[in-house]
């Protein structure tokens, strides 16, 4: 999924931080609220769901608009997700178009448009 | 005989399947007992854990468990509220599964046994009842060590790896492998075509993701509940075609593979169609990994 959405930001003008897992972002999370937030649910050592609750607890994060992607197209975890006030739940695989339209929607400005 | 082995309890996946057509595989619901020593591990709950409580009870030498759920789905914890220990208070049992706190396991195993469900109440239990609070560091019941990881099922479901008296054991009894690859094949028409590299690399990656998991493992009981007839029905239920798992199990260089969570619709020469069929593949793929039916009594030395 890493690549999809590298390829998005080369051709456009928005800034990027991708990380592997949940611990290795919060280098980033722990000072920062993104105008967007990308959240896998399967990851390693920490689910997503788990993830968001404890971002949710900080002040930061309470309410950081949260995209959320998965191959988990279970009905049980779109609910799980909208639970936690995800803006959407998405299942794998999304395409650059998709991505694209996404960060148009939430963040307010067309990506592609450099 | 060693005083560390792995037990099936239950095989079942979905449903309990007493059926006399069912019995050589078994017909209770998900439930093995890892035993090292004195000590006493527990994968799920089902209505397997019920036999095992049963002779718990008639024995002196331990009166110490720990019980691991994978998740909360019935076929995992409909065994305990008829699980005897539990209502003992000479026994000391401790509980963990999925959720943000021991609170959370506490309401989650407790809430099936609430009216108007059940007659009585976990308050009923009598043994000395801890709730494992979730630590970032793993967990450990004596001298096995326990890590669990996220698996392919609705919900947040639990894979747990023990290390077991210098083997490395694997329990994932609810995984839908290789759910990303079909979900790609059935949509591939949405993507463009400078967009198809970039799905073999989601796809790998996916792919790494589970190895990681089972790699190299002694011993692996996992999932392979449906035939390819059926999983064509029930892509999306959670659970895996036996060929999917058998392949994916080649691939972790896996020592020993436990076919398990058989469909509770499967009866006996089923399930031993599904047993040679995966040999079949293993001989095809020239592997030399062992592979053998879950089997409800089996008793594995470790």
């Amino acid at each position: 999924m890493r690549a999809f959405f590298e390829q998005v930001a080369g051709e456009s003008d928005f800034e990027l931080h991708v990380y592997d897992s949940a611990d290795d972002s919060l280098t980033f999370l722990d000072t920062q609220r993104p105008d967007l937030l990308f959240l896998n649910v399967m990851m390693p050592n920490k689910d997503g769901y788990t993830f968001l609750k404890e971002l949710r607890r900080k002040d930061l994060h309470s309410d950081t608009p949260t995209v959320m992607i998965s191959s988990k197209d279970y009905a049980q975890d779109r609910v799980a997700a909208k639970e936690l006030g995800v803006l959407e739940f998405v299942a794998k695989p999304i395409s650059k178009k998709a991505i694209r339209s996404l960060i148009e929607k939430y963040v307010g400005n067309d990506p592609s448009a450099s | 005989m060693s005083d560390s082995y792995l037990r099936f309890w239950g095989v079942r996946g979905s449903y309990a399947a007493p059926h006399e057509t069912h019995l050589g595989v078994g017909g209770n619901t998900s439930c093995v007992e890892i035993r090292s020593g004195d000590h006493l591990l527990v994968c799920d709950g089902g209505t397997g854990i019920i036999s095992l409580g049963e002779e718990l009870m008639a024995q002196s030498d331990i009166a110490e468990l720990m019980v691991v759920f994978t998740h909360y789905h019935w076929d995992h914890i409909c065994g305990l509220p008829f699980f005897q220990p539990a209502f003992s208070p000479a026994w000391k049992i401790k509980f963990f599964g999925p959720g943000d706190t021991a609170a959370d396991i506490e309401k989650r195993l407790s809430d099936q046994m609430k009216a108007p469900y059940f007659p009585v109440e976990t308050e009923t239990w009598m043994a000395d009842i801890e709730y494992i609070e979730p630590e970032a560091h793993g967990l450990s019941h004596g001298p096995i060590n326990i890590t669990e990881f996220n698996v392919h099922h609705p919900g947040v479901t639990y894979g747990y790896s023990m290390d077991v008296a210098g083997k490395r054991v694997v329990y994932v009894s609810d995984n839908e492998v290789q759910f990303l690859k079909t979900s790609i094949d059935k949509r591939i028409h949405e993507f463009d075509e400078d967009e198809h590299e970039l799905l073999e690399r989601m796809v790998s990656e996916q792919r790494s993701a589970e190895l990681a998991a089972i790699e190299n493992v002694d011993i692996l009981v996992h999932d392979a509940q449906y035939t390819p007839h059926d999983y064509s029905k029930k892509r999306g239920w959670g659970h895996s075609c036996y060929v999917d798992t058998v392949n994916l199990a080649i691939d972790a260089g896996v020592g020993c593979l436990y076919l398990y969570h058989h469909d509770p619709t499967y009866n006996d020469d089923q399930v031993a169609a599904i047993h040679r069929d995966c040999l079949q593949i293993i001989r095809e793929r020239n592997a030399d990994m062992e592979c053998h039916v879950g089997r409800e009594g089996l008793k594995v030395e470790l």
